[in-house]
């Protein structure tokens, strides 16, 4: 009985679907050892260094949960970065400017960013417009409204927003009997727990639920799972719709992060959300990605950048072309990938006959 | 012969809503500005001023880069490099032009290296960045989306590397008649685009490369077993569309003098895109309209123009880009356009049946 359970997880484990993520993992662990080779006296090993990527890229890889699941849709949505952004604007103004409550600016920007999701979802899908033209649109229209609210930064300023984001759990150790912070002092904060809840709550959805095995199913070949009756312009829709969600939660999270609303912030994170998204193994063309992939999408995006600041002597601008050599390296091995799997599966007749 | 002329009808329709568009808008701008249309001849510059005139000279750099675009959305994909090679193009030729401190204590009218090498290394380089991305297309069969997206992210670290991260200045004035001089009593961006549009069109129109182009862009390998050389095709028009990027990124940094590697061509991708789109060339690939695009690319600047004489903050002019153009697309879709194409054959039923009685 063990034996059958053991066996099962390995084949489970083995199976080629995953070689995507194996290869980020190993990546990232790559990249890893060998900062902690050069940096390692520097403090790059320690557990805050660790936590760090997590605090600095919370709002990417919550923005990357929802855009996982578009992508694995074959869809796009470029409208992640200006959504975000309009909520922290909504948020800046409503609290600063007219003295809202920041659940009721929150509650208002969700109305706003599912609303917007869910639109360009049914454009998307009912009146056949390209994913990729109407969220180009989507965040034009945000940006627009962002600075027609305002063009200069408006800070945050409510007892509840900083009670948020000054909120710390910090890391404890056991010490003759007593708990002391360890050091240097790690803490993980609101952030960064959304941040696991959302990766969750995306794996969950896509590997336990109807609703996500219809978006494999729509990203491998859309007419199939039409023909299937599986209801693809609903799912579709709420896809879109639930990427909003994450656009807006980005966007909350980014305001606590640096505690001010600004119509220009998250210029251009919609790519850097799609290129976490792409080096985490989720393919462009749809039906194939994971959540946990995207995890350590995220995190090897911001990885590079800490190996910057580390090294000290590198000018930030290196970290762009890091990423995109990096992106380049995925899609090569991607490519091979793709192309192994497919060999083997022409050759299988051929072998029948 | 009669199925070929319907598809060119529906073409027709496509481009009538964008003219459409464009004209209510100049209408409204006509409402807000009664002397919109006004024309004037400056002897001093010889050059002609006006709205008109500063709605074609301003949409120029997208125009030349939306031609290249156009193609590149024929083929079925999109390439988003286009702005960053607007970058990397005024970084060089920045870099062979800049203003040198310890020579000179105000930007004068000198180069470091001859002129032809600040006009030609940039766009050599994007040439062979257009390769580049040609090459991860056509041999690596890569989506474009996601081949262009490597430049995309890298471009503009390149630019800034290339200038060390600095921002140079030039008072060099050959450069400056670009972006800024006149010929033939026109602004010269306007007659560069002029050119790039003859050039590109009989390129396209008058050889079988624009048949070649839309071939693959409906079936890559039907258009391969025909005797196309498919890959070729992509490397020629991503070529293509890398050295418009680096024509348009030179009228860029002549305009401003200068080099600006993180604002230089920002969102250039998004707008050509744009204009391909509101000039009614289908994102899946097949079929193209270069006199779209143009249409299209001008549609954008006058909304932008618009905006400016409501006196509205020139970021929020991408609201009203965004309204105007969802409509423009809404229109345009399918199914809208299938609606109406129903309801009037309906009623042309109708009318013909009242005859008959």
């Amino acid at each position: 009985m063990m034996k059958t359970k053991g066996r099962s997880l390995t084949s489970r484990l083995t199976n080629p679907k995953y070689i995507m993520v194996y290869a980020t993992v190993g990546i990232f662990l790559i990249i890893y050892l060998f900062g902690a080779l050069a940096y390692g006296d520097k403090g790059f090993t320690t557990l805050r260094t660790f936590m760090n990527m997590f605090i600095d890229n919370a709002y990417y890889g919550i923005s990357a949960v929802g855009m996982t699941m578009v992508l694995i849709t074959g869809g796009i949505d470029l409208s992640v970065g200006a959504v975000a952004s309009l909520t922290g604007m909504f948020i800046a103004y409503g609290t600063s400017v007219l003295g809202l409550h920041p659940l009721v600016c929150i509650a208002f920007s969700l109305v706003v960013g599912v609303g917007l999701g869910l639109l360009m979802g049914w454009v998307i899908h009912y009146l056949n417009v390209p994913p990729f033209i109407t969220t180009l649109t989507g965040m034009f229209l945000a940006r627009g409204v962002c600075s027609l609210i305002s063009r200069e930064s408006i800070e945050i300023k409510h007892p509840m927003m900083d009670a948020l984001a000054g909120w710390k759990i910090y890391f404890m150790k056991l010490q003759d009997g007593e708990w002391v912070r360890i050091r240097p002092s790690a803490f993980i904060n609101f952030n960064v727990i959304v941040f696991v809840v959302m990766i969750i709550i995306g794996t969950v959805i896509l590997q336990k639920t109807r609703f996500g095995r219809n978006i494999y199913a729509i990203g491998g070949n859309e007419q199939s799972a039409k023909l299937m009756g599986l209801p693809v312009g609903r799912t579709k829709v709420l896809v879109y719709g639930f990427n909003g969600l994450c656009s807006v939660l980005a966007g909350v999270t980014y305001a606590l992060y640096v505690k001010s609303g600004w119509n220009l912030s998250l210029q251009g994170a919609e790519l850097d959300v799609i290129t976490c998204a792409v080096i985490g193994g989720t393919l462009l063309t749809g039906g194939v990605g994971y959540m946990i992939g995207t995890l350590f999408g995220v995190l090897l995006k911001s990885i590079i950048p800490a190996l910057i600041t580390f090294n000290g002597n590198l000018l930030s601008w290196w970290g762009k072309i890091a990423t995109g050599l990096l992106l380049l390296l995925f899609i090569c091995i991607q490519k091979i990938v793709v192309n192994a799997t497919g060999r083997k599966k022409e050759k299988k007749p051929a072998v029948k006959n | 012969m009669k199925k070929r002329f319907d598809i060119s009808s529906l073409m027709r329709s496509k481009l009538t809503w964008a003219v459409v568009a464009e004209a209510l808008i100049l209408l409204v701008c006509l409402i807000v500005r009664p002397d919109f249309f006004k024309i004037s001849y400056q002897p001093s510059t010889g050059m002609l001023y006006g709205n008109l005139i500063d709605i074609v000279n301003r949409s120029s750099e997208i125009t030349i880069i939306a031609m290249g675009m156009t193609m590149v959305i024929a083929l079925g994909g999109t390439d988003l490099s286009v702005g960053a090679l607007v970058a990397v193009a005024g970084a060089i030729a920045l870099k062979f032009m800049r203003w040198d401190v310890t020579v000179y204590n105000t930007p004068g009218d000198y180069t470091v290296y001859p002129f032809v090498l600040a006009i030609v290394v940039p766009l050599l380089v994007c040439i062979a960045m257009g390769l580049f991305n040609g090459l991860l297309i056509a041999k690596g069969g890569m989506q474009p989306i996601i081949a262009t997206l490597i430049l995309m992210v890298c471009g503009r670290g390149i630019a800034q590397i290339v200038t060390n991260g600095k921002q140079f200045t030039t008072g060099y004035s050959p450069f400056r008649v670009i972006g800024q001089g006149s010929m033939f009593f026109l602004p010269t961006p306007i007659v560069i685009t002029v050119i790039v549009i003859v050039c590109v069109s009989l390129f396209v129109r008058k050889t079988a490369f624009g048949t070649f182009v839309e071939a693959v862009g409906v079936n890559r390998s039907a258009a391969r077993l025909s005797g196309i050389n498919a890959q070729m095709v992509i490397f020629i028009v991503f070529a293509l569309t890398g050295f418009l990027s680096g024509i348009s990124g030179l009228i860029y940094s002549s305009r401003i003098m200068s080099n600006d590697s993180n604002n230089a061509g920002l969102n250039y991708e998004m707008d050509a895109i744009l204009a391909v789109v509101i000039g009614g060339t289908s994102m899946t690939g097949g079929k193209f309209s270069l006199a779209g695009t143009v249409l299209g690319s001008i549609i954008i600047r006058t909304i932008v123009t618009l905006v400016y004489y409501f006196g509205i903050a020139s970021e929020a002019t991408m609201a009203f880009k965004a309204v105007i153009i969802a409509v423009v697309i809404v229109l345009q879709s399918e199914p809208v356009r299938e609606a109406f194409a129903k309801r009037t054959r309906a009623r042309s039923q109708l009318a013909g049946g009242g005859a008959v009685k």
